[in-house]
């Protein structure tokens, strides 16, 4: 057979579509022929290195084609065009914000905002999806994935050190009757598999995994989502990176094998049976630990002028990016390999773990070699950054790849996609009454895996080295209530303990209201992550938040419908919090064939992330109840509706209505509610969130050993609302607060003309007993709540 | 050459109940089952030198054994399950065990590779197989292979 | 004149810059040194006056906990040897205590053999929580003097359960009260509930908690307001071997 590469300027449509398949590159038509289309122009055939490298670098995973690309949106009549989806909706409020604390956004790996009080510092936030490989090896597929996330925290402007990992998972249900197709993994094993590869990497590595959230749904049995994410202290004036001509190309890390042929491209594709096997690594934290300890110290002595992390597409996509300006002339045979069976081309886009690229000015290489060998660091120089924008891969005498940077960099075409309001019926009438009691209702909510402890998770990680995370996931007077955020000060990053600057982390996540109302979901999202930054006293007016959506095939105009009304959403909440996006990343194609051969698309998810500076993290509060005798509130309205709520998932609810939500009285209510927080007068805030009202009460009692007597009387309700709404509705902006009882009438001062109204008070006895206007809802005993809640998920 | 190391008996039962149960919950019920490390060192060493290296470097003197010759399980009927990453995929452990055997040895192996083999005593070796496949190998990057003991 | 301490890194040694805050915070002057600078001889164990051997996964934890580490050090067990013998503190933390037991530092035996093991917990993996450790007030431990009889301190280990063979030494560990620690609620399989372990002299400690992470009373998971802004009991650790070299 002839090689196709040898008349690629001619072959058909037909036949680079075939060509396409074999190679695994995942190029679509129009992107196929826009590469012919430049070869004929320059005259000559590709090689398979450049075909390789193109593939690599206008990868989805690289690109982002469907997120940033043109969109047609159809709703009813009404048709909405965009040419750019992301940078209208997404970085649009970020422009218009236009905050001054934000040092870096959507330009590098991660964005970065201010830390601490005199500008020595900035905090670099990112979270990433490792979703493919998680469901074809867990355990390989979650270590690289955090290994890769913690990469693009050191490839940051200079690199910063992190100090804090997050993780978010989405599994089916572990006992979910579905039948699986041939291949897949059982959710238990999925993870097992994940949590395994979490704590292995991040454990090894040293960087404390407190912030997360795992959340069941049968649409995620073929498609796990892994969302990881690190955050990571760096000095301001190491925030900018330039590559000066003439700087050295060096590789410090892992070598480079054929473990890691075609990632990037692998994303793109949907899931099929035969995968190849090379696509899935295992993760080698201690290789990345000695990258770690090797760039800290370069760093701060000034040994290179920019860096960046290898990651999807390998070598070309690292050093295409560096030398996108100034190009790069690349020896192959200079790279350290795994082993010698392997093709220069597969070198250059081999994604073998634990990389980085450095940029290195030729007088300082001997000192940074001094210290790659003092940690017992692998490298190897790879070649320059010339400054005549060509990129010049070699091996030996062969050329490998020979191409002008900007074709790599700005060729990609583009098409528009369309979407469509997906249609849901909405039942808005009162829901049904149930057979069950409000106490046997809670027991069993507290134990749905959606609500349940996580404490079988978590405590396999290890969430405090680093000696810095103050506000734990597990906290109270046992050790194990679920807090609402993270706070973590950095103490191993600013060597300085008599500075008490810190900085909180959550989430905020929904996809059960995705399926109803995209835009509401991201609404109730987005407020769902500042309410927890409030809960532990963080400077919500300072919130910064990425974005990362995992969707199903945008091929679906529904899916990207979906995708468009949570955007907007994403704005729209942006703008009211006063909460800039600084990154951002998409993961589609979530979607496989189910054991029947029918497509199983995942909901749409959308995980924020978000974090907001912590003055003094001595003064950050936790979740559980402090002392007897101390007034409870509630703050916020409770609003009709049980749509999206882990009530409508145990029960038939006959209302799947979802409150939209009043972002602008949240934010007046937060504003006051943090001062009364910050003056010390709040000892305890926990969010009204999965599972309602009833499920907060419970935790924070059984979290603090204290019982509470509730009349609910003066919550501030919707009419007509019902009291299984009350306990169990899901409804945004609420939040309950225990108040330091000689310091209510200054929190009352706090408060004034807002709704937020005494419901009882703390109790020595240990029952939680709830009432509304006299009639008794539930009273039960706090210790029975928590052993129905502390469940061993694995 | 592969050394073998084995928890010793009073030592192993967490262990090797655990693995039992998640054999139970892959659908096969065993009484009794026997877990070990394996380590393949490829090296042109002394016999004395891998005697050294499996006692001195690999094995907890306290609450571990070694042999230099696997499979010896002293199970009866039993299969004996060998599990390794497969050749494409890179050996963390078997990385920095290589790293640690050229400290201990004064030379550095060709190659080292790790393991684990599990010994099941069970009528079908096929129940076996599923069952493994289910909780214990994962195709994409493991090798592995079933036989009588 | 500060006291010198040498905190001892290696490849995943993790917790080092804690460990070195704590150090520099109670008054020491800490330095951060590399195992390969003590094998290429740049730097000398016995120039310092104060010895951590911080937690971590050194070499990944592979083979077992501590073990790589162990075995780079016997090249240079003379110097360590002195160090101890001489009775300059030494304290090991969670991977550092493991480091002490494999090179057989800890207990204390003639040929240094390794005579105790830390295995792999009860359940079988990692597991990071809050416990409640007793002190042993009958103990020459010079790290826990003048701690209260009952203490918090978080633990984050897979392999913590220790093990004495031999039940002389076991005997005689607990009759010259060398156990300077135990778990009021085992969370990992310890013969009698160990926790950490010191040489006869008190002046080298093991120790599978971490306190390093209760410094302060903020690091407590249990915040109560009145508490939040003191030292808290791992303070005294650090604190006690400073004042005994000084």
């Amino acid at each position: 057979m002839q090689n196709p590469l040898s008349n690629f300027t001619s072959l058909s449509q037909k036949q680079l579509a075939e060509l396409d398949r074999t190679c695994g590159w995942s190029l679509n038509a129009l992107e196929l022929a826009e590469v012919q289309r430049e070869f004929r122009k320059m005259g000559r055939q590709p090689s398979r290195g450049e075909l390789e490298t193109l593939a690599q670098t206008w990868s989805e995973h690289c690109k982002h084609k469907t997120f940033s690309g043109p969109v047609s949106f159809k709703s009813g009549s009404k048709v909405k065009k965009y040419k750019n989806l992301f940078k209208e909706t997404i970085v649009k409020a970020t422009k218009t914000l236009d905050r001054k604390w934000c040092l870096s956004v959507f330009t590098d790996n991660a964005g970065i905002v201010e830390f601490g009080k005199n500008g020595k510092w900035g905090l670099a936030f990112k979270a990433e999806t490792h979703n493919h490989p998680c469901a074809v090896e867990p355990y390989g597929g979650a270590e690289t994935g955090v290994g890769g996330v913690i990469r693009d925290i050191l490839g940051v402007g200079l690199g910063a050190k992190p100090v804090l990992n997050t993780d978010n998972f989405c599994f089916g249900y572990l006992d979910s009757k579905k039948k699986l197709p041939k291949n897949s993994h059982s959710p238990e094993r999925i993870m097992r598999g994940v949590v395994e590869g979490v704590r292995d990497y991040g454990n090894r590595i040293g960087i404390p995994t407190a912030s997360g959230g795992l959340y069941f749904d049968d649409g995620y049995l073929l498609n796990p989502l892994v969302y990881v994410g690190c955050a990571g202290l760096i000095p301001t004036d190491k925030i900018d990176k330039k590559v000066v001509p003439g700087d050295l190309v060096v590789s410090i890390g892992g070598r480079t094998g054929r473990d890691g042929i075609h990632g990037a491209t692998f994303s793109s594709a949907n899931i099929e049976e035969d995968t190849s096997a090379s696509a899935v690594q295992i993760g080698h934290a201690v290789n990345e630990k000695k990258t770690l300890d090797v760039l800290m110290r370069a760093r701060d002595l000034g040994l290179y002028n920019a860096v960046t992390d290898c990651g999807a597409g390998g070598f070309s996509s690292a050093i295409g990016e560096l030398g996108s300006e100034t190009g790069a002339r690349i020896r192959l045979e200079d790279a350290q390999l795994k082993d010698t069976r392997i093709e220069p081309w597969e070198i250059w886009v081999s994604e073998s773990q634990e990389r980085m690229i450095l940029s290195v000015p030729k007088a300082k290489l001997k000192k940074l070699e001094a210290i790659l060998n003092a940690e017992s660091c692998e490298y190897c120089v790879l070649g320059t950054f010339p400054g005549d924008g060509q990129l010049l891969v070699t091996h030996g005498d062969e050329k490998i790849v020979d191409l002008p940077m900007a074709f790599l960099h700005g060729g990609v075409p583009n098409f528009e996609k369309k979407a469509a309001r997906r249609k849901v019926k909405i039942i808005d009438g009162a829901p049904l009454q149930p057979a069950k009691t409000y106490g046997g209702i809670l027991k069993e909510m507290l134990a749905h895996p959606n609500v349940c402890s996580r404490h079988s998770v978590i405590t396999q990680y290890d969430h405090e080295v680093q000696g810095g995370t103050v506000i734990k996931p597990l906290q109270g007077k046992y050790g194990d209530g679920p807090g609402d955020a993270a706070v973590i000060w950095p103490q191993a990053a600013t060597l300085d303990l008599n500075d008490f600057a810190g900085f909180a982390v959550t989430h905020g996540f929904n996809p059960a209201a995705g399926k109803i109302d995209p835009y509401q979901m991201a609404l109730h999202t987005v407020d769902e992550a500042v309410r927890n930054l409030l809960c532990v006293g963080a400077e919500i007016s300072r919130t910064a938040i990425l974005d990362n959506f995992c969707a199903a095939s945008p091929r679906d105009p529904e899916v990207m419908g979906d995708l468009v009304l949570a955007a907007e959403g994403c704005h729209d909440a942006a703008m009211a919090y006063g909460a800039p996006f600084i990154s951002g990343k998409d993961s589609f194609y979530n979607q496989s064939k189910d054991a029947d051969g029918k497509e199983y698309p995942i909901p749409l998810s959308l995980l924020i992330s978000a974090t907001a500076p912590v003055e003094d993290i001595r003064k950050a509060i936790t979740m559980n109840f402090k002392e007897a005798g101390n007034p409870v509130y509630l703050a916020g309205v409770s609003r009709r509706g049980l749509g999206g709520s882990v009530y409508g998932d145990m029960m038939v609810a006959g209302n799947n209505y979802i409150a939209p939500l009043d972002m602008k009285a949240a934010v007046r209510m937060y504003t006051a509610l943090l001062k009364a927080i910050k003056t010390g007068c709040v000892c305890a805030a926990h969010d009204v969130s999965q599972g309602g009202l009833a499920v907060t009460l419970a935790e924070m009692a059984f979290s603090g050993g204290f019982g509470a007597e509730i009349d609910l009387s003066a919550a501030g309700r919707e009419k007509g609302l019902s009291a299984l709404e009350l306990l169990f509705g899901e409804s945004p902006s609420r939040l309950v607060l225990e108040v330091v009882k000689d310091r209510e009438a200054e929190f009352l001062k706090h408060v004034k003309g807002l709704p937020v109204g005494e419901i009882g008070f703390v109790n020595e006895e240990p029952l939680l007993d709830v009432n509304d206007g006299g009639v008794q809802l539930f009273r039960e005993d706090i210790f029975a709540l928590k052993t129905c809640w502390k469940r061993e998920l694995i | 050459m592969i050394i073998e190391i084995w928890t010793k008996e009073k030592y192993a039962r967490n262990e090797e109940e655990a693995f039992i149960a998640r054999l139970a919950h892959a659908g096969l019920k065993v009484k009794t089952a026997r877990l070990s490390r394996l380590y393949r060192v490829d090296a042109d060493f002394t016999k004395a030198d891998f005697s050294r290296i499996a006692s001195d470097l690999l094995t907890d003197n306290i609450t571990e054994h070694c042999s230099l010759t696997p499979g010896k399980a002293g199970l009866k009927n039993a299969y004996r399950v060998e599990v390794w990453l497969k050749d494409s995929v890179t050996d963390v452990v078997g990385e920095s065990v290589k790293e640690a055997v050229a400290d201990v040895a004064g030379k550095p192996p060709a190659a080292v590779r790790f393991g684990r083999a599990y010994y099941v005593p069970c009528a079908s070796g096929l129940k076996l197989k599923q069952a493994v496949s289910k909780i214990l190998v994962n195709e994409v990057v493991n090798k592995f292979k079933i036989e009588k003991c | 004149m500060k006291p010198k301490a040498i905190i001892l890194r290696g490849t995943a040694t993790n917790c080092d810059i804690e460990t070195f805050n704590s150090f520099k915070y109670v008054g020491a002057e800490p330095e951060l040194v590399h195992i390969n600078q003590l094998l290429s001889g740049e730097k000398k164990v016995l120039d310092y006056s104060l010895m951590a051997f911080p937690g971590g996964f050194s070499y990944g934890d592979d083979i077992s906990a501590g073990k790589i580490y162990a075995v780079k050090m016997s090249r240079l067990s003379a110097d360590f040897g002195a160090f101890i013998k001489d009775k300059r503190p030494v304290i090991g933390i969670c991977n550092g205590f493991q480091i002490l037991v494999k090179t057989g530092f800890l207990p204390e035996n003639k040929g240094n053999a390794q005579v105790s093991t830390l295995y792999t917990n009860d359940c079988g993996h990692f597991l990071a929580k809050w416990v409640k450790v007793r002190i042993n007030k009958k103990s020459p431990c010079i790290f826990t003097k003048g701690l209260p009889e009952e203490i918090e301190l978080p633990i984050a280990h897979g392999e913590g359960k220790f093990i004495v063979e031999d039940k002389k030494i076991m005997a005689d560990l607990t009759a010259r009260e060398l156990h300077a620690m135990t778990y009021s609620e085992n969370p990992n399989g310890s013969m009698l509930d160990i926790a950490g372990i010191t040489n006869a002299a008190g002046t080298c400690f093991g120790l599978m908690p971490h306190p390093e992470r209760n410094f302060f009373a903020w690091q407590n998971p249990d915040r109560p307001a009145a508490a939040r802004e003191a030292a808290a009991a791992g303070y005294q650790f650090f604190k006690n071997a400073v004042d005994y070299v000084g």
